[in-house]
């Protein structure tokens, strides 16, 4: 088979390249083959992967380019007076909400795990509902909660032994407090999720060791239990704090200048060179944070065995249970009950008022479009970039693959910038039309469709593509015809969570929308800035109800 | 097998079927490039979307024209797609941006029927921009929390740092904001830059909460989360239509004899160069210099027609509060004055870190 592929390579080249030196021909031929190992991809799944993983990394080289030129003058005076400020408020908070998440992941995917709490398997999914709020919504309805003239404030006024005992009310949702209280509530079950997956894969027999030195519970969980989770927490709190670190909608509302929304501003007043050195600042950032994390694992190697595998032990709460119920409910309570019950009020009464009128169907519509647009391009892409990736491993593969990563780990605000560089300057036929918006979402949705497509590529054995392949199909036609229809639904579920990821992004949205092409997230930003609240809250609920979808693919996963 | 082939055979004719659907529609309004024929309006808008949104439909339902919209721009987004222009309109309420956009030669001249109606001291030479209603800077306050007496009066009196300790403090927006930046522009007519960057370094320091837009302010204002706030007049308007938290009172700024007089401005429109559908955007400019329709642009705003002639009519809570524009101390400057100094203020502004400030 190989062999049968060598000689078509071989054809194709004499055909190209007649007139240069056959031995400098001989020699990149063997170059190339040592590089996939004597088995190289078909030219045009090569090609077509190629083309995908350059798409991907455009828009974050070109602001690094940008930001390179944007003269010493515009670099020395954002580095003594933006910079350090905006440095502190991203670094500040990003730390403190990736460890209060951890926090409260880890206690909640222990106590849901290995406890013999009321309600367990119920628990397991209610925890990470919160996944379904988009933080920006949820900083919503704390505002209309928490908010200087909230509910809060009218309870604790009619309230006299409060306002006796404490003053006046004297919550201020719009500071670090605020944005910390928002973030960390509806990002700690990425961190939940991951935990408990880990915990359920733990082995007895490590704490029974440990209980057999003599050790209490709470020993066994800091010696024996948080090393083994240790993995999971950092990747828990790597996408916490990437989520930080790229938020837009939460800080924006809750009135907390971060990089992300000071590249967002800058860029609103059309300073998009300064946009795109803080973009530079941002990304070594994002860069130095994945660096950190990789660097911290090495170090850590925990090994568990499975050939001796044995389900761990429940614990018995004992007279903990109604402490431990009360801290569970607070945390449901606070993430979920909570903002959903707000978005129903206001919802309710928007509706009464005729908030579901033309104009809300036509920006639901706007967003149903983009999505599904940009959904049905992830899949397309994603197939490929997978395809090379299991059945062609290489360094080449491995860049292409990593290339297409390029914007999961950046926030949508750079990516956004980067497309506005692009189109406007250089392909300005395209520079405001909604295809723009749905590109930004497949730049930064694609690697969601890889994994989910990739776990079901694993599962299909490449004994089925050489059986295709000795039938003489081509490697795309084997992909095309063989292989997807097989991991058909892996395809799906990706296309499914980019679908959602895509309806709840708001800073690419906001930047690169055409004229009267408003989606839900952008009038949920806009209606509630302006504290219109009875038109922000229905289109935020029908984001919230859209994204149970991914919920179910998410417990399955984790 | 046969299903899931059937299922993706579906999917890639849908992918296709919405990518040339997609296409087809979208080829239009790029493709009639100049075209006065096509029956679409690009429309740019500064002004907060609730006042302009009714307008533009009222023009859709006059003449069938649809109107394509993009809410919350910049004036200089126009600037920087001047390669490729994609807007017709500019609605800005801020008189100093549209004369900057046609110092940069980014708006061009015309002459539509009724513009005479529009005194010259509102309208370009070549009638490339002009106003239809104006607005003037000053203080919303809470009467619940603090008396007209002891109000400040002034913008010298921003200043001071004690009103950064009245109940809650005051409000501002983000510099970044058009009615700031034409407010500061009046300032550096008056004073220089020197003493404006102060005041803009002071009241950064001083204030308690700096918002995205006027409508938070005065609906903080109105709520008692602050103690007062600096916006334009017909905020003030807005709130008192409110069904609730509507004690507010209302400062022009800087009254008193040896004083500089209020800081106006105007909001207007003006006609982008080369737009891609030049004959609606005409079309447009004559519709809105009806006398009806000027009194539409005013609309859910509240502000002052320039033409107050023509009687923009006022909800009874906010007729006893109008104050006309010639009873007033007006600043001398010139508002058409205001586009020479829209790209140094937005440059002293951005210096002084307020214009991202948020909080």
């Amino acid at each position: 088979m190989n062999d049968k592929n060598t000689t078509q390579f071989n054809h194709e080249n004499v055909k190209v390249g007649e007139e240069t030196s056959p031995t400098l021909l001989r020699f990149f031929r063997r170059k190339w083959l040592g590089i996939w190992q004597s088995n190289p991809p078909g030219m045009g799944l090569f090609v077509f992967g190629l083309c995908i993983a350059v798409i991907m990394a455009i828009p974050i080289v070109y602001v690094i380019w940008r930001s390179l030129f944007a003269g010493i003058d515009r670099w020395q005076r954002l580095l003594d007076e933006r910079i350090p400020q905006l440095l502190w408020n991203t670094l500040s908070l990003a730390g403190a909400v990736t460890v209060s998440t951890m926090i409260i992941g880890v206690s909640l995917a222990w106590i849901v795990i290995r406890t013999d709490i009321p309600g367990k398997k119920a628990w397991r999914w209610l925890l990470a509902m919160p996944l379904t709020v988009p933080p920006y919504v949820g900083a919503v309805t704390y505002i209309i909660v928490f908010g200087r003239s909230g509910w809060a404030r009218d309870l604790w006024q009619s309230t006299p032994w409060l306002v006796n005992a404490l003053g006046d009310y004297s919550i201020n949702i719009y500071s670090f407090g605020g944005v910390f209280l928002v973030l960390t509530m509806f990002t700690y079950p990425y961190v939940y999720l991951i935990a408990s997956a880990s915990l359920r894969k733990m082995n007895r027999n490590y704490e029974e060791a440990a209980y057999s030195q003599g050790m209490s519970t709470s020993e066994v969980f800091w010696k024996v239990n948080l090393p083994l989770l240790r993995p999971a927490i950092g990747a828990g709190g790597i996408l916490v704090s990437l989520y930080v670190l790229g938020d837009f909608g939460t800080i924006a509302m809750l009135r907390y200048v971060t990089f992300t929304a000071a590249i967002y501003f800058q860029r609103a007043s059309f300073d998009t060179a300064s946009a795109a050195v803080l973009s530079l600042v941002l990304i070594l950032l994002t860069v130095a944070i994945l660096w950190i994390e990789s660097k911290t694992r090495r170090k850590n190697k925990y090994y568990q065995t499975s050939n001796t595998y044995r389900k761990p032990l429940t614990l018995k709460l004992g007279k903990w249970k109604p402490f431990v119920l009360f801290y569970v409910s607070v945390v449901f309570f606070v993430s979920v009950i909570l903002p959903i019950g707000v978005l129903v009020y206001w919802s309710r009464i928007g509706i009464r008022m005729g908030a579901l009128d033309g104009r809300f169907f036509g920006f639901a519509i706007n967003s149903l479009k983009v999505s599904g647009f940009a959904a049905l391009l992830c899949m397309l892409f994603s197939m490929p970039i997978i395809y090379l990736k299991g059945r062609y491993p290489s360094l080449i593969t491995k860049v292409i693959e990593k290339l297409s990563y390029a914007g999961y780990a950046l926030p949508g605000v750079i990516v956004a910038l980067g497309f506005v560089f692009i189109f406007n300057n250089h392909l300005p036929r395209l520079y405001g039309t909604f295809y723009i918006v749905a590109l930004a979402f497949v730049v930064r949705f694609l690697p969601q469709a890889m994994q989910a497509g990739e776990a079901s590529l694993s599962l299909i054995s490449p004994r089925i593509d050489e059986a295709a392949r000795s039938l003489g199909y081509p490697p795309w036609k084997v992909m095309l015809k063989v292989i997807l229809p097989n991991m058909l639904p892996g395809v799906l579920a990706g296309g499914a969570l980019v679908f959602v990821s895509a309806i709840k992004e708001l800073p690419a949205t906001l930047m690169l929308r055409p004229p009267n092409f408003d989606t839900l997230a952008v009038r949920v930003y806009f209606e509630a800035s302006e504290s219109i609240y009875h038109l922000a809250a229905p289109a935020a609920l029908l984001i919230v109800l859209v994204s149970v979808v991914p919920l179910r693919y998410m417990l399955k996963k984790y | 097998m046969f299903k899931s082939k059937s299922v993706l055979a579906l999917l890639m004719v849908a992918l296709f079927a919405f990518i040339t659907v997609g296409c087809s529609s979208e080829q239009p309004a790029s493709g009639e490039q100049g075209d006065s024929e096509s029956n679409e309006l690009v429309v740019y808008s500064g002004r907060n979307e609730r006042f302009v949104q009714a307008l533009l439909e009222k023009f859709t339902e006059d003449t069938g024209i649809e109107v394509l919209a993009l809410h919350g721009a910049n004036p200089l987004q126009i600037a920087e797609e001047k390669n490729n222009v994609r807007a017709d309109i500019f609605i800005s309420n801020d008189l100093g941006a549209l004369g900057y956009l046609d110092s940069k030669g980014l708006l061009q001249g015309s002459n539509p029927e009724g513009i005479e109606t529009i005194p010259a001291d509102f309208r370009a030479e070549d009638n490339a921009y002009f106003a239809i209603s104006a607005r003037a800077r000053g203080f919303i306050y809470n009467k619940d929390m603090i008396t007209e007496e002891e109000m400040p009066k002034s913008n010298e009196d921003l200043f001071d740092s004690k009103w950064a300790t009245v109940e809650n403090g005051f409000a501002i927006t983000r510099g970044g904001n058009g009615g700031m930046t034409g407010h500061v522009s009046a300032l550096r007519y008056q004073w220089g830059d020197e003493k404006t960057a102060e005041w803009i370094a002071a009241i950064r320091a001083n204030s308690a909460g700096i918002y995205q837009g006027h409508g938070d302010i005065r609906r903080a204002v109105g709520a008692g989360e602050h103690s007062f706030g600096l916006v334009n007049n017909y905020y003030f308007h807005q709130q008192l239509v409110e069904p609730e938290n509507n004690n507010v009172g209302f400062i022009y700024l800087d009254q008193e004899e040896d004083e500089m007089g209020v800081v106006a401005n105007a909001a207007g429109v003006g006609l982008v160069s080369g737009g891609p559908n030049e004959g609606n955007a005409i079309a447009f400019i004559e519709w809105l210099l009806l006398p009806e329709n000027q009194v539409a642009f005013v609309g859910e705003s509240l502000e002052l027609l320039i033409n107050s002639q023509y009687g923009a009519v006022y909800p009874a809570e906010v007729q006893p509060h109008i104050v006309d524009f010639s009873d007033l101390k007006v600043q001398d400057m010139p508002i058409k004055e205001l586009g020479n100094y829209f790209e140094d203020t937005t440059a002293l502004i951005e210096a002084s870190g307020l214009d991202l400030d948020l909080k």
